[in-house]
């Protein structure tokens, strides 16, 4: 473990894509128990959008993991969200009621949701979290983003612990809408949602989640290598220490093969089976390899993700015992 | 900094126009709200905004203007030595929905051509079209924490600047009036009909407002080294979650207080050096009254005794804009010692009984301030903000 490596309490994660009818009975079923355990004055609690679910199970499920008591009460716990195109639907169908039923289509239930925080919120809300609460955009980079930012406050001293990742539900009319302007990655529809609690409290044992080692962005025209070299800086660790490399949404592929390859790290390339979700994609890659030793070696993992818009991002994670 | 009091940038028409009281809020005109109850908003004259394409993103304008004064005023529009120490912070609330709007308005009327503003519709798209421009390559971020998320933005940047993890970091926000958020304000009933009256006995609710505001922040010793003048100083900024309900804030103001509190211990400041506060202040029932308690809470016996105003009574609510707005507000008050008035504050409400300096400014040695923000999610932030030694 390195000085500055930031420990993994536990992880939430969900994938949903909308082909597996079992999948989506059992989710149904656990975000039922899930709300039904939050409402302690009787009240039922009622969610409006999938992507609040997926949130609020995701949450749920890292809490649970890492010890927290729920509802938490405290500020020393805070949440970092990476959200984009997963409100574009809702955005959409919002605004098409607008512009058929005029002021009458404005539902004041939906509107909330057309804010990006909203899912934040909502987990704040239900958890009883009130500490540092941020929402980040920045597409396919947007939970590798908020890792970042969750990383940096653990380590400055601002929060003891961060629930953060990111979440999406990505619906057909958006890949159609962003294919126009050739900003999709793979993307198909569904959803996803990943958060970690990252951080300790003294009395909380993590469990064996791995750890975050570090982290790296990169903007521009050598956005790949520089989130890549940034990101080997921060962890301290030489390219041959790198015992995979694992790709979450990317945007263009070859860069990251080449910007790889280029930094002297010759091991294996995958590509994550999330790569697909956006927001959640690169969240979801490092809770892929923390969990276990990286291709039996034990040696730390690269995860790369890059966005056209908003630039790329690294992370060396080390999976747990 | 650009708001419908200055849509060219111009600073100092903008603070003028604050301490004189003025109010930009008036009829609607981009886009058609007849059908609406309520009709006023803030807003920059759209053909003002005229300079790039036709087809560009008002809330894009907006940042580019506000940003490039930005520049110019720290003496850094040349360009910068170190461009992956440099970043952007941006926080918005609304990014490029206008141009959203217009590709569901062509779509729905089998308009073509209209794909082309989707390419700004992103939230992300504007700091990539900043940052892109400017050739910086460091930390590049949108952060979008409702009405809290300019002051997030300068915050973050600040932690950035003191971690020493970037020399040089351009901070603010940047919101554009839009219809999909004015109706849901409307539906929400939070609007006036006329004026904002922050604080006020007989306030009516709040008037989107637009907007956007830069602040350069770097490192002391790089303001020093090339013999800059500094506006002033982060002195401190913390943030914090109510944990409450997804619109409305805490009655007893939890979050803002605990936001304050955390503020003074990360400026390592007591209540009694705040000399300025500047206020959330919307308007709306809820929020002023919340605001208030927060402040007996957060400062004590200070909280009685500090000039408090909010420039909402005159610029309306510009979102993710607001927080930078204010920044920069509370950084000009410093500067010239002069607090700005709470516009159309006639009748004092029983219940917001603070030092809310009604309608005229008052001149005042200003050395600290204080600028709250509050937003929908139950999100809080604070910022402490100091002259330049």
């Amino acid at each position: 473990m390195t000085s500055s490596a930031v420990p993994i309490a536990g992880v939430g994660f969900i994938r949903a894509p909308d082909d597996e009818p079992t999948e989506a009975e059992n989710r149904a079923r656990r975000l039922r128990a899930t709300l039904a355990a939050l409402s302690t004055e009787g009240t039922p609690i009622r969610l409006l959008h999938g992507i609040e679910e997926l949130a609020v199970l995701a949450a749920h499920e890292a809490l649970s993991r890492s010890g927290i008591t729920m509802p938490y009460r405290g500020d020393d716990l805070g949440v970092v969200l990476g959200v984009e195109e997963g409100i574009d639907g809702i955005k959409a169908r919002y605004y098409q009621g607008i512009l058929k039923d005029g002021p009458l289509g404005a539902s004041p239930l939906t509107f909330p949701l057309t804010t990006p925080n909203t899912i934040a919120a909502r987990i704040s809300i239900l958890f009883d979290l009130r500490g540092e609460t941020f929402t980040v955009g920045g597409g396919n980079i947007a939970g590798a983003q908020a890792l970042g930012l969750a990383v940096q406050a653990l380590r400055d001293g601002y929060s003891t612990m961060v629930l953060a990742g990111g979440v999406t539900c990505v619906e057909q009319e958006f890949l159609e809408a962003a294919s126009l302007v050739r900003r999709s990655g793979s993307g198909r529809p569904g959803g996803g949602a990943c958060l970690f609690l990252l951080g300790s409290r003294g009395s909380s044992s993590p469990a064996g989640g791995g750890q975050l080692l570090g982290y790296g962005e990169g903007f521009g025209a050598n956005d790949v290598p520089d989130a890549i070299q940034a990101c080997l800086e921060d962890a301290g660790i030489p390219p041959c220490a790198v015992g995979a490399v694992r790709m979450a949404a990317v945007c263009d592929w070859r860069s990251v093969v080449q910007a790889v390859r280029g930094a002297d790290i010759g091991v294996g390339i995958s590509h994550s089976p999330s790569s697909g979700l956006y927001s959640a994609s690169f969240p979801l890659a490092v809770a892929e390899v923390a969990g276990q030793p990286a291709s039996g070696t034990g040696m730390p993992v690269l995860v790369v993700g890059r966005d056209c818009l908003a630039g790329a991002a690294a992370a060396v994670v080390q999976g747990g015992k | 900094m650009v708001s419908p009091f200055n849509p060219d940038g111009d600073r100092e028409r903008f603070w003028e126009s604050v301490c004189a009281g003025e109010t930009a809020v008036g009829a609607i005109r981009s886009f058609d709200a007849s059908s609406y109850p309520c009709r006023v908003a803030a807003e920059v004259p759209r053909d003002l905004l005229q300079g790039g394409r036709a087809a560009d993103d008002p809330a894009l304008r907006m940042a580019e203007r506000a940003f490039e004064r930005a520049l110019e005023h720290a003496g850094i529009a040349a360009g910068i030595r170190a461009p992956r120490r440099a970043g952007i912070i941006v926080g918005t609330v609304l990014g490029g929905t206008t141009s959203g709007e217009r590709y569901l308005r062509a779509r729905a009327a089998d308009a073509p051509g209209a794909t082309e503003a989707l390419a700004q519709y992103p939230l992300r798209a504007t700091v990539a079209a900043l940052a892109e421009k400017a050739g910086f390559a460091g930390p590049i971020l949108t952060v979008s924490t409702a009405c809290a998320s300019g002051t997030d933005a300068i915050g973050l940047a600040y932690r950035r600047i003191a971690s020493g993890s970037a020399d040089v970091m351009v901070a603010g926000g940047v919101d554009a009036v839009c219809e999909l958020s004015f109706s849901g304000f409307s539906a929400l009933k939070a609007l006036t009909s006329d004026r904002v009256r922050p604080f006020s006995r007989n306030r009516t609710g709040l008037a989107l407002g637009e907007g956007a505001a830069f602040l350069v922040l770097e490192r002391e010793e790089s303001a020093k080294r090339r013999a800059a003048t500094p506006l002033g100083v982060i002195a401190g900024y913390a943030a914090r979650a109510d944990a409450f309900h997804v619109t409305a804030p805490h009655r007893d103001g939890r979050g803002l207080a605990a936001a304050v509190k955390a503020v003074l211990q990360d400026g390592a400041v007591g209540a009694d050096e705040i000399d300025y506060v500047s206020a959330h202040g919307t308007g709306t029932p809820y929020n002023d009254r919340m605001e208030t308690q927060a402040m007996k809470v957060a400062l004590g016996v200070r909280a009685q005794r500090v000039p408090i105003s909010s420039v909402k009574g005159a610029l309306g609510h510009a979102f993710g804009a607001a927080g930078a707005i204010e920044a920069a507000v509370c950084l000009l008050a410093i500067r010239d010692g002069i607090v700005p008035p709470t516009a159309n504050l006639e009748e004092p409400d029983p219940e917001c009984d603070l030092d809310f300096v009604p309608i005229r400014a008052r001149e005042l040695t200003v050395r600290t301030a204080l600028s709250l923000s509050a937003g929908f999610g139950g999100q809080n932030a604070a910022l402490l903000i100091r002259g330049w030694p």
